[in-house]
């Protein structure tokens, strides 16, 4: 069963510069602490492996931060030879790696694919100069171009780029251009996002001052509706709110296998500062700060599994827990959905029995719906994925 | 022996001091010890502590030795200084010989000074004027003494300045009361006569009746009647503040203190009620005092239905402590079962919903506030209307009335001109002027009630950058061309959303009232279009446009217990809402009607 199969997050928490939409837990300024760092990062992975049960067998690796691609290819070797000796790598492993543009060069990229990452994921956000000052992105277009073309002769062939809209001044022509210009590099996988203010960034503060308009909904919607559209004619399918991956040759689609593990509620392992994991019935957190991490894992031994000495918070998830955050993040598969049968399986009780209530009441306002062979995929309608916090919230809280 | 005890309360406009003074005196006289002191000790209740305002007015005993050598037994009554809660003091005056006048030495003679020292001269009190906060470098000590010596013709140099804040001087406070407010006259012997001037409910003791022995004596032992309820009963406890309560075997004639009836119900036990023995009982039990009659009327509805039992034993319960809050059933189309509340002023009501929300735990919907209308019908018939939506048709209607009042505001001379204009938008009519001082000025006008409910005191305090005080009484009913002022959402007409206006003003303000609450109704799945009418006919409409995008953008491995925390948040906003038929309006826009200035 896939129940087994477990993922690993690995975060790096360093930036260059901080992007000023940015609240994820990355410092810039700090690179010297990079060596001592993964030092810890890899004494935290040995920890962990030791004190799991038996020996874990991993599918997807993700280096996420940050940016990841500030490592040296030694120390990213590290990394995975540790992993490598922790836990049982799968036949067909995704390892993904977080690039920014600007960052890359032919012979890093050459190195990595040689070290077995195969899916490298881009920061590109837009191809507007003013749209990339505003949300102070260290690169430019033409270096992400740059990115594609030597990734792909270095031999990845499953490149995703990150796109957002919703910037304040975007138009939609700006958007349409940004997407229609990504779409020039034919990646395998898009993640389009609806820029969010959030708490204590540089942008929320213009935004308080008035210096920058407030987001406007509506344009959003139609900018989103108008992705949707044109990626449809494009040959991508949708599988996630924001997320959007084509066709192998194969029939399958180029989704992040990674990021399923968490839409479908199932274990993952999460190393370094601020990492989160979620396993035999804990969801864990690192220390958020990169000198305490690393002083965390020096001194500390092992924990009990799937804890370490770097977590700082560990949560028992009981099964209405469980069953509330399936659902949650579940139904953000847009293809997929939650699906009855297999909800049954895991949890022993029914879909309707546990949320018959909430299902019927989105069902009739016409926010999810039922799909699939048998009728039994639950899923968001079209209109429910613009909307889907007024479903998942039914699912959530008492 | 009377002739040792002095009862008397401190009166002051709001915020001079007066709990604060009272700090000073209970640790002066040793009734609390420094240890357990706390700021403004006699604020018990948690609002009251957090507001920085009494509301409920309190008394303590306490033992002080004056300089003469004697032990004097002192009687304090703290006061309330807010306006909407008068009644408190006219109570408690009738408790005391004397009155503690405090007045803020950096704002001088206010409002609620003159208020309260007219109410205590009525009350024969004797006037022990200070000046409080003269610690403070903006304190004018010398203005202000010339100031209240041209009011009570004492003379300036006489009265006392002081600093509650830091003790200074307050010891000659404690002597001036045991020197100038007489002793109670009154005899131990003589039957008795015990008036009730304050009470609280007691889960075990039952009501506690706060009383002022007048004449004869209270043994715990004694069967005891009070006189205009004919309820005869046996004392649970009897006993003093001290400040907490503190049992005694006997009251004579001049004591404060309190007997605990053991009564379940309020109205047997009223404020204003005479005690006296069932044995021997007085001629006649004491003046009582003016019934509170409330001003402004809200609905209050339980936002979930089921707790509207909750709500009903809530309110009992608060009644039992605040017998100025009445209270009826109401039923609402929109907001289906719920109570039609009766308060003193807007202040007592935002008291009140906090209470319910904080102390009970319970979600409720406020109506805007509305005064009680006088509504006479062409069959002859006058009614009572405090509920808008409940003004007959316009063609059933001979006139409506609705209570006006006297207001007087004072304020430094220069927003002369500001004050005239904010009252006469109001449509107040200008009566007089006084100058009790050296560039302050008191202007009275006759102003509708339902003008002043309406954002009056904030926007007068914003025009006067926080100068002017005001105070007010009700005058009478007049008569106006007043109409009622509809609200439809969603096509459904809410009646708890309805007003009742001025003809003239019905036009900006329902075009005022949609603009607001097109603002407030968050947007739906679905358009939800906003529509005010008067007379039947329709003044304005929008349109709240459907919610197109609410959705998390990201939600990966290491947000999903903070993205679940957001959505829980969400969730329980959203419960917080009303639905009214398939629209959820918050709570807010049952208030709109008041903050249409803001536009
Ligand atoms: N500096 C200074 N501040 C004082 C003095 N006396 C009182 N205050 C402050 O004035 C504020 C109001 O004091 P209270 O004692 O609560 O006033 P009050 O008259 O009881 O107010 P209400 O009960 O609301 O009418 C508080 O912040 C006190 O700390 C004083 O002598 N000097
Ligand atoms: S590169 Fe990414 S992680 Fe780093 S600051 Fe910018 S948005 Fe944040
Ligand atoms: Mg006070």
């Amino acid at each position: 069963m896939m129940m087994a199969n477990y993922s690993i997050y690995l975060h790096i928490p360093f930036c260059h510069h901080r992007c000023s939409y940015c609240d994820f837990n990355t410092y810039a300024g700090q690179e010297q602490r990079i060596p001592a760092y993964v030092e810890a990062l890899c004494r935290e992975i040995n920890l962990a492996a030791q004190s799991s049960p038996n020996p874990l067998a991993i599918h997807t690796i993700f280096f996420g931060g940050g940016t990841p691609s500030l490592l040296p290819p030694e120390q990213l070797d590290k990394i995975l030879t540790a992993l490598r000796q922790g836990f049982t790598f799968q036949q067909d492993m995704e390892i993904t790696l977080e690039a920014n543009p600007g960052t890359l060069a032919p012979g890093y990229l050459e190195t990595l694919h040689e070290l077995g990452f195969n899916r490298l994921s881009l920061g590109m956000q837009s191809a507007n100069p003013e749209d990339l000052a505003l949300l102070e992105r260290q690169h430019q277009y033409f270096e992400v171009i740059q990115s594609v073309k030597w990734a792909r002769q270095a031999g990845f062939n499953n490149v995703n780029l990150d796109l957002i809209f919703g910037i304040p001044h975007q138009t939609m022509e700006r958007w349409q251009a940004t997407l229609g210009l990504a779409l020039g590099l034919n990646p395998e996988h898009l993640s389009l996002y609806a820029l969010t203010l959030e708490h204590g960034t540089p942008f929320q503060r213009w935004t308080e001052r008035g210096l920058i308009p407030l987001a406007d909904d509506d344009l959003a919607a139609d900018m989103y509706e108008w992705a949707s559209e044109r990626l449809d004619t494009a040959g991508y399918c949708q599988y996630e709110i924001s997320n959007w991956a084509r066709r192998k040759t194969d029939g399958d689609i180029y989704a992040c296998l990674h990021n399923l593990q968490y839409w479908r509620n199932q274990p993952y392992l999460g190393f370094g500062a601020g990492a989160h994991g979620s396993a035999a019935g804990y969801r864990t957190a690192d220390v958020l700060g990169i000198q305490a991490y690393i002083a965390h894992c020096a001194g500390g031994s092992g924990k009990p599994f799937p804890t370490t000495p770097a977590t700082i918070t560990s949560t028992p998830i009981d099964r209405r827990t469980e069953m509330q955050e399936t659902m949650m993040v579940g139904l953000r598969l847009t293809e997929e959905g939650v699906s009855a049968r297999r909800f049954k399986q895991r949890f022993g009780e029914s879909l309707a029995e546990v949320f018959g209530n909430e299902i019927a009441y989105l069902v009739g306002l016409g926010l999810l719906e039922w799909a699939g062979e048998d009728n039994e995929t639950l899923r968001l309608t079209r209109r429910g994925r613009l909307l889907g916090n007024q479903v998942f919230m039914q699912f959530v809280g008492d | 022996m009377s002739d040792s005890i002095r009862n008397f309360c401190i009166i002051a406009h709001v915020d001079h001091g007066k709990s604060t003074l009272a700090d000073r005196m209970l640790q002066m006289t040793g009734t609390i010890s420094d240890r357990e002191m706390t700021e403004q000790v006699l604020d018990t209740m948690d609002l009251e502590r957090e507001k920085g305002v009494t509301i409920k007015a309190s008394a303590v005993r306490m033992s002080y030795t004056a300089k003469n050598g004697r032990v004097y037994e002192l009687n304090l009554i703290d006061t309330p200084g807010h306006v909407d809660f008068n009644y408190e003091v006219s109570r408690a005056l009738l408790a005391c010989e004397g009155a503690l006048l405090v007045v803020d030495a950096t704002q001088g003679i206010e409002a609620q000074t003159l208020a309260n020292l007219y109410m205590a001269l009525d009350a024969d009190l004797v006037i022990v004027p200070v000046i409080n906060k003269i610690d403070l470098i903006s304190a004018r000590p010398d203005e202000v003494a010339q100031d209240i010596s041209s009011l009570l013709g004492t003379s300036p140099e006489k009265i006392i300045r002081i600093s509650a804040k830091d003790g200074t001087n307050v010891d000659q406070v404690l002597e001036s009361i045991v020197c100038d407010v007489p002793p109670p006259i009154g005899e131990d012997d003589a039957p008795l006569q015990a008036l009730i001037f304050d009470s609280h409910y007691d889960a075990y003791k039952g009501v506690v009746a706060y009383l002022r022995v007048f004449a004869g004596s209270i043994h715990l032992s004694d069967t005891l009647r009070l006189m205009a309820a004919g309820v005869d009963l046996k004392p649970v406890e009897i006993g003093v503040f001290a400040p907490d309560m503190h049992p005694m075997e006997i009251l004579t004639a001049g004591d404060v203190g309190y007997v605990a009836t053991g009564l379940k119900t309020v109205s047997e036990c009223r404020v204003g009620d005479t005690f006296t023995h069932a044995a021997q009982p007085a001629e006649a039990p004491l003046p009582g005092y003016r019934k509170v009659k409330p001003m402004v009327f809200a609905g209050v509805y339980p936002v979930e239905g089921e707790d509207y039992g909750n709500l009903k034993d809530a309110l009992e319960k608060l009644q039992l402590n605040d017998a100025s809050l009445v209270y009826s059933p109401e039923t609402s189309q929109a907001l289906n079962f719920g109570f039609r509340c009766g308060f003193l002023g807007l202040f007592h009501m935002e008291i009140i919903q906090e209470r319910l929300e904080r102390e009970y735990d319970l979600d409720i919907v406020v109506t805007a506030p509305s005064v009680e209308y006088e509504v006479l019908v062409r069959s002859g018939e006058t009614l009572q209307i405090s509920s808008p939506a409940k003004l007959p048709d316009e063609a059933e209607i001979l006139e409506v009335r609705e209570p006006w009042m006297k207001i007087q505001i004072i304020s430094p001379t220069e927003y002369y001109g500001t004050i005239m204009d904010l009252a006469t938008r109001r449509r107040g009519i200008f009566r007089e002027q006084d100058f009790p001082a050296p560039n302050r000025v008191q202007l009275s006008f006759d102003i509708p009630l339902s003008e002043i409910i309406v954002d009056f005191f904030d926007e007068l305090k914003s025009r006067t950058r926080g100068y002017a005080s005001m105070d007010y009484q009700f005058a009478e009913y007049r008569r106006d061309d007043l109409v009622k002022l509809e609200v439809l959402v969603n096509g459904e007409s809410v009646d708890a959303l309805a007003a009742i206006v001025h003809r003239q003003d019905a036009y900006h303000k329902g075009q005022a009232l949609v603009t607001k609450l097109k603002s407030i109704i968050p947007r739906q799945l679905f358009d939800v279009p906003i529509q005010a009418s008067a007379a039947g006919r329709v003044i304005s409409r929008a349109t709240v446009k459907a919610v197109r995008k609410d959705v998390l953008a990201k939600c990966y491995g290491g947000d999903i217990t903070r993205k679940k925390k957001l959505l829980e948040k969400q969730k329980r906003g959203k419960k917080r809402m009303k639905m009214v038929g398939s629209v959820e309006i918050p709570q807010e826009a049952f208030m709109a009607i008041l903050r249409l200035e803001e536009e």
